[in-house]
């Protein structure tokens, strides 16, 4: 679905969640007269439950589009063995071949991204524009942040993944 | 030999004083709740707000003991700032008394999470801690080369290699060039000139996220001793650019180690990144 410029992905938690209380509802409402009469607000806050995750995930991903460029412009290109606990903090681009995806039908995905140096979780927050796969070959812009966030190896809070093409 | 039993003895002070600190968050904290509850079942003819002097101590001496940490507790440094409401806010009796021992449990915690999570004090911090293993040893190894190096430029190359793992590549750029012209003004040419340059060279690629050059500076044979890594015949010329790279960030490292003491505590903190180094 595509709201604006932004193409909006809800999380299969998000529809099952909708659906299973659509289960519930309908069961409720076919056995109890009372719940009928409550079908005038239980409608409407059954759809919240997919308008909320899409609305949000709206607004994380335009909010991560509008950052995006000054990542690109502010980030700089390491080897994977560079990124340290001291950088926590700063705007990092990497190269790498995607090894491992976690989480991605949460919408949180996380990769494994290795180059020859070594290989770092790549978090996101928000689903990415992409769908990015295992033996893919990207480049990722993102921030040095703590795994556990004050504490725990260091990881890339990513802003940005694509898929890339090596020469 | 008297110098370090004086030494030792003003450590254990030191140490000893801290131990009475940490003592004193508790016990003045909830000394203060007690004294508040004493008050409020004996209608004791005394100011309760007396009591929550006990609390507005026990914050300060928190963010003492958060001060002289190397790394810095945000949470604790900002507790006098909380413990000010105590008393900028009026209150009674028996709410003073309530808060007084949500206020002394917090920062009871505060102070548990002080010790854990920020480590020991900066000087206990570079007394305790010793550098583990491949480091270590390369460390003791390089030692007898880094005796003609002067504190000035175990210094700069501390400051070089922690600009260097912050990511800071502009920066260690420039005062690895810096370092370089003063050593070689100096007349001196020796392998840590080689390896500012080399640092210097990397930095300033890392800063405009540029790739390798086809022509890299590198280490003369005759450095091959001082080396942490050796360096591969092999053709792959990636291999040697980054192998390099490892093996000058290393020795400033050593150098900054074995004449800059008082960085030590810095370079302690860049230790993972060190030992990264070491992997091929």
């Amino acid at each position: 679905m595509k709201i604006g410029n932004v193409e909006v992905k809800v999380s299969i938690v998000a529809i099952a969640v909708f659906v299973i209380f659509t289960i519930f509802l309908i069961v409720a409402s076919l056995s109890s007269p009372e719940v009928r009469s409550q079908l005038i607000w239980l409608v409407p806050a059954l759809f919240m439950l997919l308008v909320i995750p899409t609305a949000l995930n709206y607004m994380s991903r335009s909010q991560y589009a509008n950052i995006a460029p000054v990542y690109e412009a502010e980030a700089k290109t390491v080897r994977i063995k560079l990124i340290n606990e001291s950088m926590v903090g700063k705007p990092v681009r990497i190269e790498g071949v995607v090894e491992r995806v976690y989480y991605q039908w949460m919408n949180r995905p996380q990769y494994l991204v290795a180059d020859r140096s070594g290989s770092i979780s790549v978090k996101m927050f928000t689903s990415p524009d992409e769908d990015v796969k295992v033996n893919d070959i990207v480049e990722v812009y993102g921030q040095v942040i703590h795994r556990y966030m004050i504490t725990g190896d260091p990881v890339i809070n990513c802003v940005l993944i694509r898929k890339i093409k090596k020469s | 030999m008297a110098a370090s039993d004086n030494s030792g003895r003003e450590k254990q002070a030191e140490e000893m004083s801290h131990r009475w600190l940490e003592l004193a968050v508790p016990l003045l904290s909830f000394g203060g709740a007690l004294l508040a509850f004493i008050i409020l079942i004996t209608n004791f003819p005394l100011d309760f707000r007396i009591s929550i002097l006990g609390c507005v101590l026990a914050s300060w001496v928190l963010a003492y003991l958060a001060w002289i940490r190397p790394r810095k507790d945000i949470v604790a440094l900002t507790t006098p700032l909380y413990s000010f409401i105590f008393i900028a806010v009026p209150t009674d009796v028996f709410s003073s008394v309530v808060l007084e021992v949500l206020y002394a449990a917090s920062l009871t915690i505060l102070l548990v999470r002080l010790k854990y999570q920020f480590g020991t004090t900066a000087s206990a911090a570079y007394r305790l801690k010793e550098l583990a293993a491949p480091l270590k040893t390369y460390i003791a190894r390089t030692s007898g080369s880094c005796t003609g190096i002067s504190p000035g430029s175990g210094h700069s190359a501390a400051v070089i290699f922690v600009r260097f793992a912050e990511g800071n590549y502009g920066e260690a750029a420039r005062e690895s060039g810096t370092a370089a012209g003063q050593l070689e003004d100096a007349g001196t040419s020796s392998c840590l000139t080689r390896a500012f340059k080399i640092v210097r060279e990397h930095a300033a690629l890392l800063d405009k996220s540029l790739p390798r050059p086809q022509v890299f500076l590198t280490f003369s044979p005759d450095d091959a001793d001082l080396l942490a890594k050796p360096v591969s015949d092999s053709p792959e010329k990636d291999h040697e650019f980054y192998t390099t790279l490892d093996n000058a960030l290393l020795l400033l490292f050593s150098a900054a180690w074995n004449t800059s003491e008082k960085d030590r505590i810095h370079l302690l903190a860049c230790e993972a990144f060190a030992q990264k180094l070491f992997m091929q």
